[in-house]
């Protein structure tokens, strides 16, 4: 945005973004197209695009004149894949959410824009043709890290929309920083899944040619259209090489690095498959399976909002769990440290967590207990402390990831009473909780 | 004669690009050393890259093409000259402040203006050369200019930018690409299109070198360069068109000494594809655009490329040239012919090149009853020619497009292009890519736009040293206009004048060591690496008397390494000066016929120990 004198001064010579002006100033004079101000920076100056493609940016003085030269032909449309269908090919349908995979420089006017059109996404991606017939549907254009439950449920309405439309699988585009959070709340609400539901997104935006979301989506479309994976899974880069992708169980997924194209990893699991761009999918573990006798995909939306994810560490005082007690949650994950420690026996008692996690699950509240070490298993009984914490009321969830935990728990409470959600909480229902850990030479692999 | 008038008849137009690598500690967006010596490659990654469409919409021409090629690049990662931001695993860290400074010095250097604001940018490159698939650049200065003989050339923009990544190894299908250099700040510098011969292109590039040179900033009782130096540190790229003809853009010169030739051979080189041009207007000529399988037909051919090919399962494409009868055998520059441009073009698909009726060919093993059947196979007449190329069917295909691409635009226009030098002593070159249109440039939203406050370039012009005072200082210091001229485009330059602040009086024999004595000890295997404060004191015991000239290459040639082993050379090679009453006294020991003799025995005995000017004089006044 440009300050306030500025955009005056702009708007009054019906200057818009796009357009071409000329800044002259004591005789010197430039040309160029006025892009628009970006958040950062200094708002005094103007930015114009050269006739040689580069920006400058010229500080504004009350000296400067400013003539309009030519209209800009306002925001850039970008080109649209035609989508044609190929008989011998499967349908797949494509839920497009937003996210980096989707955001885009607009050309004409310099600012970074979510892509409406997912049609645009794919006429970047020829190679999809030859794959599926693909069926894009609009859900929404949103940043990860905006999406919440009401999302979810969007989400999960859309993948048996699309199946009961007759899409053999589905593909679904998503922002990276919390794509495992919807794909554990995809795996618990969809129920009677009969078909690949494949999500994917990328660590560099596509406006770049290096962009990982063009394997990403050459791999997921090779799932969701060959695969016979009937779960829900993330498709993400395997290595840092544009080589080959991993599906990734939804309810073993996380995102394990800010910015590496092979963020995703599989926690204390092994990849489903991996594929690569010529579509050869390698099976790498156990998983449901699709079946010819399988019955309507349908979605059990309900989630608890009332529930909390909290983390302890040295100095943590139980407190925060009188406010969510208080605001009245229903349930609350208790990342704790190792295999599963809250403070119990501290010097001074005010940091001991057992007295207020009993008081909270006194309260009916249902409290679960999972480990910030991410790899591997809690235990409620090698240690003293442990037992103590678990006799105060906590239920330890395995080896479950504390944001799968999550949002199993707000799952299970939006859904069953009280009393089945803590019967369920560290029972396996969606492939979150394995009962054997396989030994890997080298687990974070 | 080729002259002025001549250059100007033909619409001569000229311009340089000269890219300069500076001499920072860190790269332009990471925290890498941007020194690339000696380091190990750590492990590899391979990745792929394709054209995004442009600001236009339509994909940049050269990106597309290169993208078509579909080429796997395999990524050399570094211990200490790589990290994530280079292997495009991480955005941009803050921009190098030194970089932009030493920039900025340059923008003041040339007379430039530099806007308020600097904006980072991204320029789409799809040939693997950045990781990233774009190089980011940023406009530092424009509308500046140099003079070369009472000509003002203007210097439209000076860039910063990222060096891109250096070429390992390439096949058909991959390139092996070392990613340590990419990112290390280089300066580029353009003229605009007026320069009036290839000569004066020579010149103007010399004298931006020299300006890059010896444009520096004060650091004490020295002057820190900017850039660094030796191979690879400087390329020029050149701009050139004629009336007629086209810009084609010759990237990567590294000797200067060739611009000028480089240049002539383009125009030459456009002067003929015009004239290939108007010949095949003239006789109606078409590429229909067609090819026919020649698999059967060649199917008893062994050996060579096309023997090889079939029996590995390729294909033979062959196509029809309708009126290029003679053509493809016309030379355009030396080795270079208009059949040597089409097999470029056929070469980006992954093939060793195309065979053409104009020439010889039985070395392909194909007879003259073959040349009957392809003739009749392709409806080749005499007006005709014919190309033909040999590989798997897929290369083939695709080179066959490239090739005829080609072959049709000789029809019509000498194609914008982007060359590469493929001899630089014969100065020709070979194409490389279609020339980037303006449709590639797009803000780098990772990074942050740079304010630049008056205050700010004030400062920095302060603390900056010109050419033109550098220049004019080593002038006057060094009388031999000779050695001056030579001191001033030397690499030891930073080390003459720390020496010569430090020791006064003694330029000229500084000068004259620094330039030749070690070219001298270099030439006989000997390697001078001194600490420069060894140096001072070297030169400082030639200055007090306490060692001769001579002796001066004599210690540097034992390699001292620090202050009190240069006094212990001068000792133990007992390298003390010998000089006045001692020095008479040697003389009037030595009985000899003549003085003639005597010197002779003398000089050649002490000649580290006496100084011979002092030998002449006291020898003089003797008897």
């Amino acid at each position: 945005m440009y300050s306030n004198e500025i955009q005056a001064i702009l708007d009054s010579l019906g200057i818009k973004p796009g357009d071409t002006i000329a800044i002259s100033n004591g005789g010197e004079s430039e040309e160029g197209v006025l892009m628009p101000r970006s958040d950062a920076g200094d708002n005094s100056v103007i930015v114009i695009k050269r006739k040689d493609g580069y920006n400058i940016g010229l500080r504004y003085s009350k000296d400067m004149r400013i003539t309009k030269q030519a209209s800009g032909t306002g925001h850039f449309e970008f080109p649209k894949a035609i989508t044609t269908t190929n008989g011998s090919l499967n349908n797949v349908a494509l839920l497009y959410t937003g996210g980096t995979i989707g955001s885009k420089v607009d050309y004409a006017t310099g600012g970074v824009y979510m892509l409406t059109k997912p049609e645009e996404l794919l006429h970047e991606v020829p190679e999809l043709k030859e794959i599926v017939n693909i069926d894009v549907q609009n859900l929404m254009s949103i940043a990860s890290e905006d999406m919440t439950c009401l999302e979810w449920r969007k989400i999960a309405e859309g993948v048996v929309k699309a199946f009961d439309k007759g899409a053999r699988g589905v593909i679904i585009t998503h922002g990276t920083d919390t794509m495992h959070y919807t794909s554990a709340a995809l795996s618990f609400m969809l129920q009677d899944l009969n078909g690949p539901v494949v999500i994917t997104g990328a660590q560099r935006s596509s406006d770049r040619g290096s962009s990982d979301a063009f394997l990403n989506l050459i791999c997921s479309a090779h799932l969701a259209a060959n695969s016979n994976i009937a779960e829900v899974g993330i498709c993400m880069h395997k290595t840092s090489s544009d080589q080959s992708c991993i599906m990734i169980r939804g309810t073993k997924a996380r995102k394990m690095h800010t910015s590496r194209r092979d963020a995703f990893r599989p926690i204390n699991s092994s990849p489903i498959a991996s594929v690569d761009r010529n579509g050869r999918i390698e099976y790498k573990s156990e998983y449901r399976k699709m079946s010819a006798h399988g019955t309507r995909t349908t979605a059990m939306t309900g989630f608890e909002e009332r529930t909390a994810l909290v983390k302890v560490h040295p100095n943590s005082t139980p407190e925060i769990l009188d406010f969510y007690v208080e605001k009245g949650y229903k349930g609350i994950i208790i990342e704790g440290t190792g295999m599963g420690h809250v403070p119990s026996s501290t010097s001074k008692e005010e940091y001991s967590w057992l007295g207020r996690i009993k008081n909270t699950v006194d309260k009916g509240v249902v409290v679960g207990m999972t480990s910030q070490c991410i790899y591997g298993r809690v235990n409620p009984t090698v240690y003293r402390n442990l037992r103590l914490a678990a006799s105060a009321g906590a239920i330890y969830c395995e080896d479950m990831l504390s944001e799968v935990a999550y949002v199993k728990l707000g799952f299970l409470l939006g859904n069953y009473k009280a009393e089945a959600a803590k019967e369920m909480l560290n029972t396996n229902i969606a492939g979150e909780i394995t009962a054997r850990t396989e030994f890997e030479p080298e687990f974070t692999e | 004669m080729r002259d002025n008038e001549y250059y100007k008849k033909l619409g001569f137009k000229c311009g340089l690009e000269i890219h300069q690598r500076l001499a920072t500690r860190q790269k332009l967006f990471c925290s890498c050393s941007a020194e690339i010596t000696g380091d190990e490659v750590i492990a590899q990654v391979s990745r792929r890259q394709r054209a995004v469409a442009g600001e236009l919409g339509a994909m940049d021409r050269s990106t597309s093409f290169e993208s078509s090629r579909k080429r796997k690049f395999i990524y050399n990662i570094f211990r200490n000259t790589s990290c994530l931001v280079d292997i495009d695993e991480e955005p941009p860290h803050k921009v190098n402040r030194d970089a932009i400074d030493t920039a900025l010095r340059f923008a003041s250097a040339f007379g430039s203006k530099v806007p308020d604001e600097i904006e980072p940018m991204r320029k789409e490159v799809v040939d693997g050369s950045d990781t990233t698939a774009f190089q980011r650049s940023m406009m530092v200065a424009y509308d500046g200019k140099i003079e070369v003989n009472g000509r003002h050339i203007p210097i439209t923009s000076i860039f910063l930018e990222e060096e891109s990544s250096g070429i390992d190894s390439s096949s058909n299908d991959s390139v092996v690409y070392n990613i340590d250099r990419q990112g290390i700040p280089l300066i580029e510098i353009d003229t605009d299109p007026s320069i009036s011969t290839p000569q004066e292109a020579k010149e103007v590039a010399l004298k931006i070198g020299l300006i890059l040179r010896l444009t520096g900033r004060k650091d004490g009782n020295t002057i820190a360069s900017g850039v660094q130096r030796g191979i690879g540190t400087i390329r020029q790229d050149v701009n050139v068109s004629i009336a007629g003809g086209t810009r084609v853009e010759v990237k990567g010169l590294q000797e200067i000494g060739s611009v000028d030739l480089l240049i002539e051979n383009e125009v030459e080189r456009q002067i003929r594809l015009i004239e290939i041009k108007k010949e095949l207007v003239a006789r109606q000529a078409k590429v229909d655009g067609s090819s026919v399988d020649l698999s059967k037909i060649l199917g008893s051919v062994s050996g060579n490329i096309i023997g090889d090919t079939l029996s590995k399962g390729g294909i033979v494409l062959g196509s029809r040239l309708q009126g290029f009868a003679g053509m493809l055998g016309m030379e355009i520059s030396q080795d270079r012919r208009l059949g040597s441009e089409i097999s470029d073009y056929a070469k980006m698909a992954g093939v060793k090149g195309i065979i053409h009726s104009d020439e010889d060919l039985g070395k392909y093993g194909i007879g003259d009853s073959e040349i009957r059947m392809i003739r009749s196979e392709l409806g080749v007449n005499d007006l005709d020619s014919f190309i033909l190329i040999a590989a798997d069917k897929d290369a083939c295909t695709m080179a066959m497009s490239f090739a005829l691409d080609r072959a049709r635009m000789a029809l019509t226009e000498v194609p914008p292009e982007t060359r590469a030098v493929s001899d630089s002593k014969k100065g020709t070159t070979r194409f490389m890519r279609p020339l980037p249109g303006g449709s590639r440039m797009y803000p780098e939203t990772d990074s942050e736009p740079i304010l630049i406050s008056r205050q700010y370039y004030d400062g920095i012009q302060k603390q900056t040293v010109y050419m033109e005072d550098r220049l004019a200082a080593i002038r006057k210091e060094i009388s031999n206009q000779q050695l001056a001229e030579q001191m001033a485009y030397s690499v030891r330059l930073p080390l003459y004048e720390y020496i010569t602040s430090n020791v006064s009086g003694i330029n000229i024999v500084v000068a004259a060591t620094l330039l030749e004595k070690i070219k001298e000890l270099e030439r006989s295997g000997i390697s001078v690496d001194i600490d420069k404060d060894v140096m001072v004191h070297l030169f400082k015991a030639y200055a007090a008397g306490e060692i001769t000239k001579a002796a001066i290459g004599e210690v540097m040639k034992n390699s001292p390494k620090s202050i009190n082993d240069t006094d212990r050379i001068i000792s133990e090679k007992s390298l003390a000066r010998i000089s006045g009453e001692r020095l008479k006294e040697l003389i009037l020991k030595e009985k000899k016929a003549s003085k003639g003799d005597l010197a002779k025995e003398l000089m050649s005995k002490y000649r580290l120990n006496v100084d011979g000017d002092e030998f002449n004089v006291i020898l003089g006044d003797m008897k």
